[in-house]
């Protein structure tokens, strides 16, 4: 993917159509043509789709990264015990 | 859900499907009813409700399907009935408004924000959190049920009650408007934007 980028196309007449295809492929409801037609066909040559790429999957990973908080542990004793009790009686 | 024939589980079923089952998913639901409510009391109290609304009716839980979408369905339907209303967000927006005027083409070529993926690097703080907790609740949803939990749009289709193509379509117009308030940050950053 670190090949010379002066090759692709600047501009993307489909960009927003792209898009949506692109996150379709990265959330995992596209069909595997439709993944490798955009990824190993469209995106070595399209400059505009090439970076949204990259951007799609950054902003997942810092979505991950920083907007995952855990329960605290003593809400997760709390409810364990009143579901438990509720269990046995 | 609803319509599924009721289980008449034995009790060490029961305790079975509440510890192996649901209990495993207690850490993203929290974060669902954090991001929800956007308070840390009222997160508590809504995933507390939500586990035991989940004993509750756990017969209608049928096991070998999804429990998390199962328990993240309770929990949202909880939070519209319980919390949405009595919240003091002064947020009277009209959804279908909302949708309708993102829906259409010419908002979708306005907001294409020039944001690089070498800002986000740089935003290592509560940036992209903000951003998040800055978009309208339904909006806030679709991206952190599909990008933060991985479900599948029909699975979302069923936890939100929305159709297949809905979700499509909000889940598009949440990302635009994600990257919209991230390059906003990335501004006063110092990073230029075309």
């Amino acid at each position: 993917m670190d090949s010379d980028k002066s090759f692709m196309k600047q501009d993307c007449p489909e960009k927003n159509e792209c898009l949506k295809k692109l996150q379709a492929i990265l959330d995992g409801e596209a069909t595997p043509e439709q993944r490798t037609d955009f990824l190993e066909h469209h995106l070595e040559e399209c400059l505009p789709c090439y970076k949204n790429y990259h951007l799609e999957v950054a902003i997942r990973q810092l979505l991950k990264a920083k907007c995952c908080q855990e329960a605290p542990q003593d809400l997760i004793e709390s409810i364990k015990s009143k579901c438990t009790e509720k269990l046995s009686s | 859900m609803e319509e599924l024939p009721k289980q008449q589980y034995t009790d060490a079923e029961r305790q079975h499907i509440f510890n192996d089952e649901f209990m495993p998913h207690i850490n993203a639901m929290y974060n669902f009813a954090y991001r929800l409510t956007l308070d840390g009391d009222d997160a508590k109290d809504l995933l507390q409700d939500t586990y035991l609304k989940a004993y509750r009716f756990l017969d209608s839980f049928q096991q070998g399907t999804n429990a998390k979408a199962w328990l993240f369905r309770i929990l949202k339907n909880s939070f519209i009935n319980d919390y949405r209303k009595k919240s003091k967000e002064p947020s009277k927006v009209d959804y279908q408004e909302v949708e309708s005027y993102y829906n259409s083409e010419e908002v979708d070529r306005q907001i294409t924000p020039d944001l690089r993926v070498e800002a986000l690097k740089d935003m290592i703080g509560d940036e992209i959190s903000n951003a998040l907790n800055a978009l309208d609740v339904d909006f806030r949803t679709v991206i952190i049920l599909c990008d933060l939990e991985g479900f599948k749009y029909e699975e979302m289709a069923k936890i939100l009650d929305i159709p297949i193509g809905t979700v499509r379509s909000r889940l598009h117009r949440a990302r635009n408007l994600l990257k919209e308030k991230l390059s906003e940050y990335a501004k006063e950053m110092g990073y230029k934007t075309v």
